[in-house]
């Protein structure tokens, strides 16, 4: 059904019309058009003209923004970047105009006006959201050559005295600038993150902060989110006394942490409802990591959904009451992570709202103390000294914290989310409360163990029995499937798994366990008729490796622009091949043996008593290697796929 | 550049769909809801399927079309009640059901919606009025699409969800309407009832597909009812038949009362003569037409030439407007003027599909053959069936010439289509070829494999380091081609250049290419063409006297064409094809061939044939590798769901001999 509702967005085909008489080009979009556009890798779809925004605050709080955006398209696939896109909140805001055009390079000018502007939700998978977004879509209208510019105002009002400004995403952009205008007396106080500090000009009450000709910023795998490569801005404000009038402003985290707190807890509340159903939960409890299992795993298999009214007034930071979403078994992440803390206050256990950033763990700067820096909540449980598992944090005040992320439904008590760990994080305990570093869990929380039993026969044909045992993030990657796809559907993923390095394989056995202390296993067991090759009824070649061989590597380019960022990961195999009768070895691969300061690999192999065993163990750290290291990162992937792409030799007695 | 300014919700990780209650009961659309049987409460067993993790009780829908009167018009409308009761019986039951999105457009509204949860202990949550969130997905201008969204209370393994509504479309009437009988899970019992509305000198049809679907019709009330039970859910499987040949639907529409009464032929000959009738203006032939056959076809002798030098003047003379490759933007396109004869579209050079299939139905004409216009079928979208004398199943037009005693179909339109072919989902369809008199159905050709041809060619260098190094050439034809075409056609250079790197590093990740050239992306005629030179770090495995290498270099990579045991829905090619390649390599100074036996070949008959030979240049210093591949040969591209495990197992043996390894001993 979501299918559809996207799907529908697109039937609506706009059409633009001539330009008619005030409708004329403005004047900076005229001159924008003019710039000549430096030469790019042919890869460069776009190249912005002009990145502006002008933001002007009274002192009520009421913003009005008006940007000027002109890209030139580069080629055809650059066309999709003729487009314009203001959000707005319903409850607060409204777009006061949007126009847009489209310079052929013929010179023929096209017009979109308020008929050809769409007004979209902003996720269609929402049952409810305040936010949407005034656009035009120019795409189809475009060509190469072209120069797509659009102008819009809007308004809003605000209910903090920050605001931020990215000055480019990926497309290389020749001019971006941002300026605010503030009532008299006011001061902004900015910081500059992935790029040196800029100075702001200053023109009466106006600050401008610019950057001109900045490259393309080129996707690159296992790289850091654009987020961290792009040159940003932050801007605080205040009236000269010093004061925020109508407008919240912080000047260092426990004042968020303060005003997170009192958003929060009156509504973390356990009612007789959630009280008794924490009791229930954990009748059987022995410990205090079983009390957090039990609670945990009921709220992280309610229903996620995001309803939040009055967005622009703060709403899309306070939870509903923990009462209320326990009586309707829904919730977003702030529900549920507060719905939780409400839980184990009735058993007994302090707990405290977490505000992160999903999605990239270093997105969030500690020098720059704002609610805006984050767009998700867990929570951090307090735990004794008896409570053993990697994601604890020790808090100077608060003492020893457990971080659990209660709305990832596959990543249990004791882990967190890969894309959370390292990040900085807010621990909103009002006065106590803190900016912290997450946990990461080291490579051996992340392990997949894996045993493997081969009977080779001498046509070539193989039985094997795999056993797997994983936890962490690989444990979360198993349960994925497992939990989410349908039975016949999860057979299917195993089966094309297991074909993809046994061809022809028939599986006679698919035995999955998802074990409640965080442990995933899979036992299988498989025949393939041409597992191994005979050469000439002399020789007999296999890889010892029946699954999961690395086959495929990310590293690949020659050139690398941004430093790798490596996950922690880990797993150790032990293979026993079974020689069938009438053969021995004649050569098996040479060991491996790497050590790298972010990860290590190793391999193994013994031929005994007609049995060869092999063994292979990968060690990844967290890292994020400098670019300078690519070229040694590249090799050791490089030499992992050499060593399990590499055949034992069996020859006939 | 900043997207969402002054906005802060602690949101992020929607990883799931939600759902939305009132534990108060309130019913919105009154006392209607029917008895649950405590049985099915109680029951955790599936019965339609023994994995389902949600199943469908019951799926109503009561159609009635009818003419509503406002004050000053009348307009006709269908009114449709739907009423779904659905059992959960596992957590992505409860995932997958809870939340309800009905989208709707401006003409129709949404009505007397009603939902509620019966929890396993019986409890009743119903939905209020302010659950039910009415969200306009987009809108502009005066049109607007909405969507009626709610998420179901208190929903858990063994709950019953139900929910109904009242769908009325406006200004609609049941034309060509499909009613699905299967949905994502299973469904114990679909019902439609259906009372068309009686409209003077019009009949109303209604036909089932693809499954057992019961009917009935109670005269009282002039409705019509179909129905299944036990209908399993919908799956997608690879190689299968277009999802409306294996989905059950009744399909409704209005016909003249002249085409209700007609049966079998006496349809046909009657929709024939109608098509002839409204296309013979069309190949009266003008002069600038005439003019232009006449230069067109030259010297040409033969039929054959004559039509090829025709066909070679549309596509090169008159631009396609619906295109990628036709340059033309959406305001281009919108300024274009509608061409109304052959002449204007000569004139003008650019025009539609149908513009171009006419000016060449024109130009044939002309130059003196019978021309007529042709309806096909579509394999694309289903399979055509005369029996069932629905001419919306006759989706394609093409034109057919007759040459001697045949009538050849061409397909002018297509720009990459040659002579002699058609696009592959109008191969081996029926063609309704219209006629003054005597309307008749012809089938459109299958071509063999050998016309839809990979050609490649490879010389490449072994280091001894396993590296693999040297020049690739590709050439596709038929089908292949013309698909390639179509999907690079709209993309400039660098990106064509980077489809074929993607392509490449998909089995080859390490693969470097370099001088790439593809050509041929726009021509009408000659294959789609690459070039380029690859360096393919690792390839051969190097162990302490031995290389291993595997000379399919083609194939490398390329994983198993079916994976899956189970299969559920017969297995479906959609043309026949073919596969020549020819590699060359040149071997490591200090190693030599151990081995270089090739694996048998093997086959399935006329279908499919594969072979391979290795050899070694006198010097032993260069391997040749030669491989021949076809499938769907004897016009087999179809096969029941019990030919499954052969087809699987041939295609596994492809895979295996495509990974055979020759061994190079280190001397």
């Amino acid at each position: 059904m979501t299918k559809k509702l996207i799907l529908v967005c697109c039937l609506f085909v706009v059409n633009p019309t001539l330009a008619r008489a005030g409708d004329d080009v403005p004047q900076w979009l005229q001159q924008a058009a003019k710039i000549n556009v430096p030469s790019y890798e042919k890869d460069v779809q776009a190249v912005v003209l002009l990145n502006e925004e002008q933001v002007s605050v009274s002192a009520d709080g009421r913003v009005t923004t008006v940007q000027n955006f002109a890209v030139r398209i580069l080629n055809r696939e650059g066309r999709s970047y003729a487009r314009a896109g203001v959000p707005y909140l319903t409850d607060t805001g409204k777009v006061r105009e949007l126009r847009a055009w489209l310079i052929r390079p013929s010179g023929e000018i096209k017009y979109y006006g308020k008929d050809e502007v769409l007004d979209v939700i902003s996720d269609p998978n929402d049952i409810y959201n305040e936010l949407r977004v005034k656009a035009v879509l120019a795409k189809d209208a475009a060509e190469t050559g072209a120069v797509f510019g659009y102008q819009a105002t809007s308004e809003d009002r605000s209910i903090f005295g920050e605001e931020e400004w990215e000055f480019q995403d990926r497309l290389p952009t020749l001019s971006s600038r941002f300026t605010l205008t503030l009532p008299a007396g006011w001061k902004p106080a900015s910081v500059v993150f992935n790029h040196a500090k800029i100075e702001p000009q200053v023109n009466g009450n106006s600050y401008t902060w610019q950057l001109d000709n900045l490259p393309p910023i080129k996707e690159e795998p296992a790289s850091p989110e654009v987020t961290n490569l792009a040159p940003r801005l932050a801007v605080n404000y205040v009236p000269g006394d010093g004061g925020g009038g109508a407008l919240r402003t912080f000047t260092n985290w426990a004042e968020v942490s303060r005003f997170i707190s009192e958003l929060h807890d009156p509504q973390a509340e356990p009612n007789d409802a959630v009280s008794a159903k924490a009791r229930e939960l954990t009748a059987a409890a022995k410990t205090e990591l079983d009390k957090i299992r039990a609670i945990g795993d009921y709220v992280q298999r309610l229903k996620y959904i995001s309803i939040d009214f009055n967005v622009g007034h703060g709403g899309g930071i306070r939870p509903h009451t923990a009462a209320e979403v326990f009586a309707k078994s829904y919730g977003d992440c702030k529900d549920k992570a507060n719905l939780m803390r409400a839980m184990l206050k009735a058993v007994g256990i302090t707990a405290y709202p977490v505000a992160i950033y999903s999605g990239d763990p270093n997105y969030v700067r500690e020098e720059w103390a704002s609610p805006g820096q984050f767009n998700h909540c867990i929570i951090a449980i307090k735990i004794s000294d008896d409570t053993q598992v990697a994601t604890v944090i020790q808090h100077p005040k608060l003492g020893r914290l457990l971080i659990f992320d209660s709305t990832d439904e596959d990543t249990l008590v004791g882990d967190l989310p890969d894309f959370e760990q390292g990040s900085f994080a807010l621990i909103a305990a009002r006065d106590d409360g803190a900016l912290m570093r997450m946990p990461v869990t080291p490579p051996e929380a992340n392990r997949l163990e894996r045993q493997t039993e081969l009977v080779l026969r001498p046509t070539g044909a193989v039985s094997a029995k795999v056993s797997e045992k994983s936890v962490g993030q690989s444990a979360v990657e198993e349960r994925r499937l497992f939990r989410h796809l349908s039975r016949p559907d999860y057979t299917k993923r195993i089966e094309a798994w297991v074909t993809r390095g046994t061809g022809g394989a028939r599986i006679s056995q698919i035995s999955p366990t998802d074990n409640a202390s965080g442990e995933f296993s899979l036992a299988l067991e498989f025949d393939a008729p041409a597992y191994a090759q005979l050469m000439q009824q002399r020789l007999m070649v296999f890889k010892p490796a029946a699954v999961s061989r690395l086959e495929s590597l990310f590293l690949t380019e020659a050139k690398r622009q941004y430093p790798i960022v490596l996950e922690p990961y880990a797993y150790d195999e032990s293979v026993r091949v079974t020689l069938p009768d009438g053969f021995q070895v004649d050569e098996m691969p040479d060991p491996v043996k790497l050590e790298t300061p972010y990860g290590s690999y190793a391999t193994t192999y013994e031929s005994k008593d007609g049995q060869v065993f092999f063994t292979r163990k990968l060690v990844q750290r967290a890292a994020t290697v400098p670019v300078d290291q690519y070229n040694a990162v590249r090799s050791f992937f490089e030499k992992i796929r050499a060593a399990e792409q590499a055949p034992v030799v069996l020859a006939r007695k | 550049m900043k997207l969402f300014p002054r906005i802060l919700v602690f949101s992020a990780v929607a990883v799931c769909l939600g759902f939305f209650l009132s534990v108060r009961s309130f019913a919105v659309g009154g006392d209607d809801w029917r008895p649950i049987d405590p049985s099915e409460l109680k029951s955790n067993d599936p019965v339609v399927d023994k994995d389902a993790d949600a199943e469908v009780i019951f799926w109503e829908a009561k159609v009635v079309d009818e003419v509503q009167e406002g004050v000053d018009t009348v307009y006709p409308r269908t009114v449709i009640n739907h009423y779904l009761r659905i059992k959960i019986f596992t957590d992505r039951g409860k995932e997958s059901q809870s939340k309800i999105d009905i989208p709707y457009e401006t003409d129709t509204e949404i009505k007397d919606l009603a939902a509620r949860t019966i929890k396993p202990d019986g409890n009743v949550v119903e939905l209020q009025r302010k659950d039910f969130f009415d969200r306009t997905i987009v809108k502009q201008g005066g049109k607007k699409v909405k969507a009626k969204s709610f998420a179901m209370p208190n929903v858990e393994p063994g709950a019953i969800i139900e929910y109904r509504y009242r769908e009325v479309r406006n200004n609609s009437l049941s034309f060509y309407e499909r009613l699905d009988f299967q949905r994502e899970i299973p469904v114990r019992s679909v019902k439609y009832s259906m009372k068309p509305l009686a409209i003077p000198g019009f009949g109303f049809q209604m036909r089932p597909f693809n499954g057992n679907i019961q009917n009935d019709f109670e005269k009282k009330t002039e409705t019509f009812s179909f129905w299944m039970t036990n209908v399993p859910a919908f799956h997608e499987e690879p190689k299968m038949p277009p999802e409306y040949e294996v989905r059950p639907y009744l399909l409704v529409f209005y016909t003249s009362a002249d085409d209700a009464e007609r049966r079998g032929a006496q349809y046909w000959s009657a929709f024939g003569k109608r098509i002839y009738d409204n296309y013979k203006s069309y190949f009266k032939v003008k002069d600038e037409v005439r003019q232009a056959a006449t230069e067109a076809v030259g010297s040409a002798a033969t039929d054959e030439e004559k039509l090829q030098k025709l066909l070679d003047f549309v596509h090169a003379k008159i631009k396609n407007a619906s295109s990628d490759a036709s340059g033309l933007t959406d305001a281009d396109r919108a300024k274009l003027k509608e061409n109304k004869s052959a002449a204007d579209t000569l004139k003008r050079g650019v025009g539609t599909e149908r513009d171009i299939s006419l000016l060449f139905g024109a130009l044939a004409t002309a130059a003196g053959f019978d021309v007529r216009v042709v309806r096909v079928g579509n394999r694309r979208e289903s399979f055509f069936n005369q029996s069932l004398t629905i001419p919306y199943f006759l989706s394609s037009y093409d034109i057919a010439v007759k040459v001697g005693a045949d009538w050849r179909v061409i397909d002018p339109s297509s720009s990459y289509v040659p002579m002699g072919m058609l696009l592959w989902q109008e191969e081996g369809e029926q063609a309704l070829l219209s006629d003054p008199k005597e309307p008749s159905f012809i089938k459109t050709p299958l071509s063999p494999p050998q016309k839809s041809m990979e050609k490649r060619n490879a010389k490449l260098k072994l280091s001894d380091d396993g590296t693999l190094e040297g020049d690739i050439t590709v050439e596709y034809s038929g089908h292949v081609g013309i698909e390639l075409k179509r999907l690079n056609d709209g993309d400039s250079p660098a990106q064509r250049e980077q489809n074929l790197r993607d392509k490449i590093k998909e089995r080859m990740s390490t693969a470097e290419l370099s001088e790439i050239k593809i050509e041929n992306v726009t021509d009408p005629v000659k294959p789609f063409l690459c070039t380029y030179h690859v360096r393919v770090p690792g390839y051969a495995q190097r162990t302490g006297k031995r290389l291993f290498l595997q000379p399919a270099f083609f194939e490398h990579g390329i994983e198993p064409l079916f994976s899956s045991s189970a299969r559920k829905y017969d297995i479906y090619f959609h043309y026949p094809w073919s596969e020549q390649d020819e590699v060359w390599i040149d071997l490591p100074t200090g190693f030599s061939l151990d081995n270089a036996d090739a694996p048998a070949p093997f086959g399935a008959g006329q279908i499919s044939q594969y072979r391979v030979s290795i050899g070694a240049t006198q010097d032993g210093k260069t391997l040749r590798y030669k491989r021949d591949f076809f499938f769907g040969g004897g016009w087999n591209i179809m096969f029941p769901t019990t030919s499954y495990p052969s087809i699987k197992q041939l295609f596994e043996a492809v895979h295996t001999q495509d990974n055979h390894t020759i061994t190079l001993k280190a001397n």
